[in-house]
């Protein structure tokens, strides 16, 4: 028995969540945690619209219009925001997925959050496999595989 | 690879966190949590308060590095100031080491790192 501790960017749970829903893992625990990987929170101005957007409830215009729709005439104190200008936040929100599996379950499943979460970018996320000694449904009082069946 | 899961005084996090960073522990992952010790919760007065807000850090590392991130934590966790070395107080909090079997990294598609 296996748990996976993965942790995922929020825009992709949905995503993650129908697609283990497709392979019949359907008992997974989310947590809200903020994370910091190796770049410590670095974003870049594009991807710091997003996170505005989805977690601030802010509207955020895309840097790269903002910037060609001034004229060209702007004040010195009103530069264009890059798309790759880079930010430094301690920590990014983010959301873990806490799922015990069997042993045989757990390579498809990293497949799947991996598929799920795929996009090539800096904080995308990370699996742990930790070992389990044992579950017990407290409905039933059924222990090992048969608590998680 | 082991992940260890601490459980410390919210006030105290910013410090533990900056310190790890010192000692080149990057990847962390923080959470707020409530809870009680083997205490029962704290009473105040006539109140007793049994969800305690506390701070829980996520970290995994290599078995190298334990001792020292360990060491790290217990030191800048505890209370007590240089001018007046205390054995702490209670409610300081925990630190657990579990084992991590195998890590993967989304970005580079699955591959150990």
């Amino acid at each position: 028995m296996k748990q996976i501790i993965a942790i995922i960017r929020d825009e992709r749970v949905e995503d993650t969540k129908a697609a283990l829903e497709c392979i019949g893992v359907r008992g997974v625990t989310f947590l809200y945690v903020i994370d910091r990987g190796q770049q410590k929170g670095r974003v870049n101005a594009w991807e710091l619209g997003g996170y505005l957007n989805r977690n601030l409830r802010m509207p955020v215009m895309n840097p790269q219009t903002t910037g060609e729709s001034q004229d060209e005439g702007t004040e010195e104190g009103r530069f264009p925001l890059q798309p790759d200008t880079e930010f430094t936040f301690s920590f990014l929100p983010k959301r873990m997925l806490i799922i015990v599996a069997c042993d045989e379950e757990v390579s498809r499943i990293i497949q799947v959050i991996v598929d799920a979460n795929l996009t090539g970018c800096h904080g995308d996320g990370r699996i742990f496999i930790c070992p389990i000694i044992s579950a017990i449904r407290v409905r039933t009082g059924e222990q090992g595989n048969k608590a998680l069946s | 690879m082991k992940m260890i899961w601490a459980v410390i005084r919210p006030e105290s996090a910013e410090r533990v966190i900056k310190a790890l960073d010192r000692a080149g522990v990057r990847g962390i992952t923080r959470l707020h949590v409530t809870g009680q010790g083997k205490e029962m919760g704290i009473t105040h007065g006539a109140v007793l308060y049994t969800e305690i807000p506390k701070e829980m850090l996520i970290i995994v590392v290599s078995d190298n590095d334990v001792a020292k991130t360990v060491k790290v934590i217990r030191r800048e966790a505890k209370t007590g100031s240089k001018n007046t070395p205390s054995e702490g107080i209670v409610g300081d909090g925990k630190i657990f080491i579990t084992y991590v079997e195998d890590s993967f990294a989304i970005r580079t598609a699955g591959k150990a790192g």
